[in-house]
């Protein structure tokens, strides 16, 4: 049960560096070795991957060009993607499960929707939109959106853990496998309501009086 | 009951508290998110040519209404496993 919760794995410069930063990096290098793998056998993988994130994207914010949200919001969902079912891979686990980790990429998400507006409308014009008499409210709730992005993608994560470790627990060890498999789906359909949430975000940022209708 | 000192007590109502917690975090959603899925099934038979978009909307709908669920499943995670209420107020040992 203990390994549930993150642990220091080692340290770097008097600095705690936690297992779950090491799997993040392990991520990473899984995400771009396979980037670099599909490249040199089967690049049209990589464009039907690239246009169900513009698909998905494009569905939600209708009616403005989504080609400059693409990268940051096909990163997210790819990343989630990967990182929610690593836990799969022995001696690693999933980086989500730290609750810093969704936190983060809310945080990410809060700051990504402002810079998003400012460059599509201006600093000055934004800043006007901003302010307001429901400004208080706008403000509440982004905090509370964040915080609902990053809960949500934790306790789904964690439960699917804290299920397993404890099942793991009662009987060994091939009872835990239909929930592992479980946690995969979970894991994906997480992501994707990351992305989707988060292309939401960001369309009420960028949307326009004449690219009304956005949700 | 009077012989159970207040920490055993409050540990105890703590336990019992968590569970039907759970129970009622986890019956509520799942009858609302049936509902849910009642109505889009409903609507994909009528309109077979929009059932693509009513799929779409049911996933991303369902996963919001689990939230709240999941919302529940934290704070009873944090009663039982890391309450820090228990080990501050009634130490044990």
């Amino acid at each position: 049960m203990e390994e549930v919760f993150p642990e220091v794995a080692f340290w770097i410069f008097g600095i705690p560096v936690r297992d779950t930063v090491v799997s993040t990096w392990f991520t990473m290098a899984v995400i771009l070795g396979g980037v670099v793998l599909f490249r040199m056998t089967r690049p049209s993988a990589l464009e039907m991957l690239v246009e169900f994130f513009r698909s998905t994207v494009a569905d939600v914010m209708t009616g403005v060009n989504v080609d400059p949200y693409i990268p940051y919001l096909g990163t997210l969902g790819l990343f989630l993607a990967v990182a929610n079912n690593i836990g799969v891979v022995p001696w690693v686990c999933t980086p989500t499960r730290d609750i810093n980790t969704p936190i983060a990429l809310a945080v990410t998400v809060l700051i990504a929707v402002h810079i998003f507006g400012v460059q599509k409308k201006g600093l000055w014009p934004y800043l006007r939109e901003q302010a307001s008499p429901m400004i208080v409210l706008d403000i509440v709730g982004q905090a509370s959106r964040t915080m609902s992005l990053s809960l949500r993608l934790f306790g789904n994560i964690i439960a699917g853990e804290i299920i397993v470790a404890v099942i793991y627990r009662l009987v060994k060890p091939i009872a835990p496998l239909p929930l592992i498999v479980l946690s995969l789906v979970t894991g994906v359909l997480q992501a994707y309501i990351f992305m989707v949430l988060a292309t939401s975000a960001i369309s009420t940022a960028v949307r326009t009086k004449d690219t009304a209708g956005a949700s | 009951m009077e012989q159970m000192d207040s920490g055993t007590l409050v540990t105890l109502v703590t336990i019992i508290v968590a569970g039907v917690g759970m129970i009622l975090g986890a019956i509520l959603p799942a009858i609302v998110e049936g509902r849910a899925v009642l109505r889009a099934l409903e609507g994909m038979v009528r309109q077979p040519e929009v059932a693509n978009d009513l799929r779409n909307t049911l996933i991303v709908a369902m996963a919001l209404l689990e939230t709240t669920a999941i919302y529940v499943l934290l704070v009873m995670l944090i009663l039982l496993f890391a309450n820090p209420l228990l080990d501050r107020f009634f130490p044990v040992g």
